[in-house]
């Protein structure tokens, strides 16, 4: 359904010195220097798959959108959907493909709602009959009712994602891309807008990408992730065995009645742990330890603490994914 | 056949969609409207007077085969096709271009440049029965009173109707070019301003290019900014015969594919290395 193979895409910036000086400079003299947003990225997508794309912003998240909705032309490698190659015809390629920028909308500002799905019923030559059990399925996952005859500059943004996710499906396409479909909502909203968008891939077969920084949106919807940082992917496989992989942390954490006792905690010399395996965290008060628990069993690291300091208050917790997230960025910052 | 019968069909659905998202949308903005009718009415009175007060201190009744009645209908008549042909093009393309928003055109089935056109001109519909008959029965009145017959010729007016078309699409692809140069500048505040003041004086709309000396009317009669207002206001007046109409009017033609021409190089090659801003 979507292949990307060794896909790279540079952009030329240019440099300007600082300063008023450097402004006036770069009037007359321009210096570009070459950042590549995506480096030689592969991976594939079968039909029907939710696959969550997630990284840090500047990662080349939306870069690689914009490559995979033949928006941007790739500098090196090949991306083919559905058997079509997007930037080539790119008119005959949208078609088959809806969109949902979170920060953008394809709305008709001026106009209601109503009018902007009638205006993109035309530009995608949806006839008349599919066009009404399409709205009246939307209206029913989105409830689109309340507000179908509103302006769209007067919606808010709720109304305004769940138009916007509604305006991408009107023409019942195969590949669904999301960038950022939950960003700055409620949560009763990012709830509606999930379970929407499992309903359409459960009934559709709707082969969808989505992008987020929210880790909820991946947990509920996705089965497989890709992360990508510094536009080199950085893990690509199924959301279980990453926090299974990585799942195998535990964090303590803890108060002191005396913060001075932490002093007499020396993790790293009593029981020879360090670096990724165990990690401590001091905020005020609270201490986090995370560490492996292969290496050290939590009765052992309990009886450790205990038996040093006297503990106000203690817990073990799982580590969750946002963690095990900025673990792996971690990681990839200390890589290059 | 059918197939492309079909497909035409289709095309036009789909422009069709964006011509009455423009008609609405110019609905929402009536009041601005109705103030921009108002200053270019007021811009033409004191265009009016200005040329008022140069006949009659020359001494002559006739300047350059200009009677003052000429000149009245000239203000008038350059100013509506002024109107009629301006366009926002490079202002909503370099917008778009400016703040990203221009992928939301590129997801969609459609070229960028047709799908700005056909809403512009949705938005122009109002403004073009608000306008259009009211001068132009204002100057035919005028022409009534001080001449004493009907000057008005139904071939004269067919062929400003057609040269008029021509012109605003030719404003269209010359602002469509400016719009894009967005791409490489990111600001085109500048370029804008200097091209409209480049247009308001080659085009005739400030000073009727028989006006210039010999050497200089010649080139600019030329250039494409002639096609703009002056050939359909002098065509109205009637101030060409025989060949010099088809002449002027195959100028424009030709001015209108190269515009067209350079718009699409333009746009193949920026989307190639286009960088798309925020987000």
């Amino acid at each position: 359904m979507i292949y990307v193979e060794n896909v790279t895409k540079e952009f030329k910036k240019t440099v300007k010195n600082p300063g008023l000086a450097g402004s006036v400079k770069s009037l007359f003299h321009r210096e570009y220097e070459t950042v590549k947003a995506v480096d030689d990225i592969s991976f594939e997508v079968p039909k029907g798959e939710i696959l969550g794309f997630i990284g840090a912003n500047g990662a080349g998240k939306s870069t690689t959108i914009k490559m995979l909705t033949g928006i941007l032309t790739p500098t090196e490698g090949k991306v083919e959907i559905n058997g079509q190659i997007p930037f080539k015809n790119r008119k005959k390629y949208v078609k088959e493909i809806g969109v949902v920028f979170g920060q953008r909308t394809q709305l008709w500002w001026d106009l209601p709602l109503l009018e902007t799905f009638s205006v993109l019923k035309q530009i995608y030559q949806v006839d008349e009959e599919q066009f009404k059990t399409r709205m009246a399925f939307l209206n029913e996952v989105l409830e689109l009712d309340d507000f179908i005859k509103s302006p769209v500059r007067t919606l808010s943004l709720g109304q305004r994602m769940r138009a916007d996710l509604a305006a991408s499906l009107i023409h019942n396409p195969k590949v669904l891309f999301l960038d950022e479909p939950t960003i700055g909502l409620d949560v009763a909203v990012k709830n509606n807008i999930r379970k929407a968008i499992t309903q359409i891939n459960e009934q559709e077969k709707t082969t969808i990408i989505l992008t987020t920084h929210d880790l909820n949106d991946i947990e509920t919807l996705c089965k497989r992730i890709v992360m990508i940082d510094k536009g080199k992917i950085m893990y690509d496989g199924a959301l279980s065995e990453m926090k299974q992989q990585y799942g195998k942390y535990r964090e303590v954490n803890m108060s002191l009645f005396q913060n001075e006792d932490y002093e007499q905690l020396h993790f790293e010399e009593d029981l020879k742990l360090g670096g990724d395996d165990l990690k401590v965290v001091r905020n005020k008060e609270k201490i986090t330890v995370t560490f492996h628990s292969d290496k050290i069993s939590v009765s052992d690291l309990l009886s450790y603490i205990l038996n040093k300091t006297q503990v106000k208050d203690i817990s073990v917790n799982d580590v969750n994914i946002e963690e095990i997230v900025c673990r792996m960025y971690g990681n990839g910052v200390s890589a290059s | 056949m059918s197939n492309i019968k079909a497909r035409g069909i289709g095309f036009i659905n789909t422009y069709k969609a964006f011509t009455k998202a423009g008609v609405q949308s110019s609905m929402a903005y009536r009041a601005s409207f109705l103030c921009f009718v108002l200053g270019e009415s007021l811009y033409c009175f004191v265009m009016y007077f200005i040329w008022k007060a140069v006949f009659s201190s020359s001494g002559n009744s006739t300047f350059m085969g200009f009677s003052m009645t000429d000149m009245t209908v000239y203000v008038f008549l350059s100013n509506l096709v002024g109107f009629l042909t301006s366009t926002d093009s490079t202002e909503n393309l370099a917008d778009e271009i400016h703040d990203g928003s221009i992928i939301m055109r590129m997801i969609k089935p459609v070229n960028v440049d047709f799908s700005l056109l056909a809403f512009e001109l949705g938005n122009k519909v109002m403004m073009i029965t608000c306008v259009f008959l009211p001068v132009m029965i204002g100057v035919e009145i005028y022409r009534f009173t001080v001449l004493g017959y009907c000057a008005f010729h139904i071939g004269n007016f067919l062929l400003f109707v057609v040269s008029t078309v021509i012109s605003y699409l030719l404003a269209f692809y010359l602002n469509l070019i400016f719009g894009y140069l967005a791409f490489f500048l990111m600001n085109i505040w500048g370029f804008s301003i200097l091209k409209g003041s480049l247009i308001k004086f080659f085009s005739g709309s400030l000073i009727p290019l028989a006006f210039f000396p010999g050497a200089v009317r010649v080139v600019f009669e030329q250039l494409p900014f002639a096609s703009l207002v002056y050939v359909p206001t002098m065509l109205y007046m009637g101030k060409y015969s025989g060949w010099e109409i088809v002449f002027v009017l195959a100028k424009q033609i030709l001015w209108l594919g190269v515009f067209i021409y350079i718009s699409k190089v333009i746009w193949k090659w920026a989307q190639k290395r286009l960088a798309v801003q925020g987000g």
